[in-house]
């Protein structure tokens, strides 16, 4: 179960990790997302117990442990409140550059920066 | 014992409130200065309470120790605290002197005074995770603050998704603490993890390393860092430099050397790598530019190879050059960034006092940080680390001042400034540069702070004075 788990976990993050190496912002969100719900997985299967869910725990039941649960539920607040901040951000990305795409970005900035120079050593 | 919550509640409840008001009026910027004066005011308290009776702590909900959440403020913490809430009161201030430009300002800075004094104060480790996105978050929004958001946007972009990769990174370590200890308090994990399995715990080191790498902008992890800073306002910039990279400092003392110091000691020749390259890489990038935000940038990075070195060095010598150090540096850079906006007369002056600080001339506060630098070189013994200290320094020196001498000296980047900032603003800074040299004169209360934060490292670490 733990290798399934772990097995799960990498290729997630290892997803993720790839989609964020895109130049397409979208995509760059999404490979986020898959991180984060890798390391939210981590969270889940580093409990130290196995078993039923502790609501209402019988004196001989086996319980799963409840902290890593407790954790995960916050972690997968704050994911899915940073999703919905970086999907802002890249929204704002597409209204002002009329693009998504970073080497465009980053393409843009050079031009800006040789006008710079250019202004800086003209005068 | 509520000393401990009182700082963080106050802030916290006034961020909440103050995040439905329009920040561009006068009043609230007002009562957001007020709720972070109380905040500072507080912190100070505890921080008192803490050198006379040393370690303060509580335990949420009135739970067992080892089941609730631990709130627990140490030499360590409390001096973290006061400097960022300190430093945000100061970028606050001007902020609002100059003019808030945009309705959630002054509340973003709470809530980011929120997240760092309940990172520095937590004695949780998944609370520690909860406080430190609940500070990134409001960066992430402040580093398009200002005009010309256009520009900014792609690189806010990059900073928050770099960032929150270090975050996740930082999450799954504290998984495996979790998994391996079996607890989320850091004093009872430290005490486990030397007992763990080794390869487990420093698969959990590395992880941590590069969460705060990133957060401190170190060599391989820095490339985030220049654009966000070049484009931020004045203040954003020395909230960011002077507040935001306590955090990566703060951790990589507080999970190097209390929680993880046998790893620590196993990496520390890579960290010494890692930490001069830093220092050679950001002093040559600064060396070669010509914006005074951008050479503050590079500075920075440099800087932050310093505190990595000094606790690579580790022992009471080089944990104590590390606190100094990180202190010292956020001050500087707050310093900097403010003056760098400014125009007129006696901003010059303010602009000298840092260089001078990061420069690590007497009787500037940066002359104590060079100098505890140096003791932690001269303890490791090795003739290259100083060669190498003084490398940077002299490097620092000549950085600082060819770019004070091209943004104040120069006739037309005088006059083509326009004309010269409000007088309430360079006061601001001037007052923050008397600070400086304040401290430069009186380092009592700071090295003696700074010495029981590393007496409590190094007596974690189990190394004693070296």
């Amino acid at each position: 179960m733990i290798l399934l788990f772990s097995g799960v976990v990498a290729v997630l993050f290892g997803t993720g990790a790839f989609l964020m190496l895109k130049a397409d912002l979208f995509r760059v969100v999404v490979g986020m997302v898959m991180i984060s719900n890798a390391a939210i997985l981590t969270l889940i299967g580093s409990g130290l117990s196995r078993g039923a869910a502790p609501i209402h725990p019988l004196p001989d039941d086996r319980l799963s442990d409840p902290l890593v649960q407790a954790m995960a539920l916050t972690a997968i607040v704050i994911g899915f409140g940073v999703t919905a901040l970086l999907l802002a951000i890249a929204y704002r990305v597409y209204t002002s550059h009329e693009s998504v795409d970073l080497d465009e970005l980053s393409r843009e900035e050079v031009r800006r920066e040789r006008e710079l120079e250019r202004e800086e050593i003209s005068p | 014992m509520t000393l401990l919550v009182l700082p963080l509640a106050v802030v916290w409840l006034g961020a909440a409130a103050l995040a439905l008001l329009d920040g561009r009026r006068r009043s609230v910027g007002w009562a957001a200065v007020a709720v972070l004066g109380a905040n500072v005011a507080g912190l100070v308290a505890l921080g008192a309470r803490v050198a006379e009776d040393g370690r303060q702590e509580l335990v949420t909900g009135n739970w067992p120790r080892g089941v609730g959440i631990t709130l627990a403020a140490d030499e360590l913490g409390i001096l973290f605290a006061v400097l960022s809430s300190a430093v945000l009161l100061v970028a606050l201030l001007y902020e609002v002197l100059a003019g808030v430009r945009s309705r959630t300002f002054p509340s973003l800075v709470l809530f980011m005074a929120a997240g760092l004094t309940g990172l520095f104060l937590t004695g949780d480790l998944f609370n520690f995770f909860v406080f430190f996105e609940l500070s990134m978050i409001p960066a992430y929004v402040l580093s398009v603050y200002g005009e010309q958001a256009r520009r900014k946007i792609g690189a806010a972009f990059i900073f928050a998704v770099v960032n929150l990769l270090g975050s996740f990174i930082f999450l799954i370590s504290v998984a495996g603490t979790y998994h391996v200890t079996g607890t989320l308090e850091m004093r009872d994990a430290a005490e486990r993890l030397a007992d763990a399995e080794p390869a487990s715990v420093m698969l959990i080191a590395v992880g941590v390393f590069v969460a705060f790498g990133v957060k401190l902008g170190l060599f391989p992890f820095h490339f985030w860092l220049p654009p966000i800073y070049v484009g931020a306002t004045p203040a954003v910039a020395a909230i960011l430099s002077g507040a935001l990279a306590n955090i990566g400092a703060y951790g990589l003392l507080r999970f190097g050397a209390a929680l993880l110091p046998a790893e620590l000691e196993l990496g520390a020749r890579a960290l010494v790598v890692i930490g001069s390259v830093s220092i050679l890489y950001g002093a040559m990038q600064a060396l070669s530019r010509r914006d005074v935000r951008e050479v503050l940038a590079y500075s920075a990075i440099g800087q932050a190879g310093y505190i990595l070195v000094a606790l690579a060095v580790g022992g009471r010598v080089g944990f104590f050059a590390a606190v100094v150090y990180a202190v010292v540096n956020s001050a500087n850079k707050a310093l900097l960034f403010l003056a760098a906006g400014l125009r007129g007369w006696l901003v010059g002056a303010a602009f000298v006092v840092g260089a001078f600080s990061v420069a690590g001339v007497p009787p500037s506060a940066g002359f104590f940080g060079k100098v505890a630098i140096f003791q932690a070189g001269v303890a490791e013994e090795s003739i290259a680390l100083l060669v190498l200290l003084f490398v940077g320094g002299a490097l620092s020196f000549v950085y600082m001042f060819q770019i004070y001498q091209h943004a104040f000296w120069r006739p037309e980047a005088a006059a083509g400034a326009g004309d010269a900032s409000p007088a309430v603003l360079r006061g601001l800074t001037l007052g923050l540069a008397a600070v400086i040299v304040a401290i430069g004169i009186w380092p009592e209360p700071l090295l003696a702070l700074s010495g029981g934060a590393a007496d409590l490292l190094a007596g974690a670490a189990g190394g004693g004075p070296r």
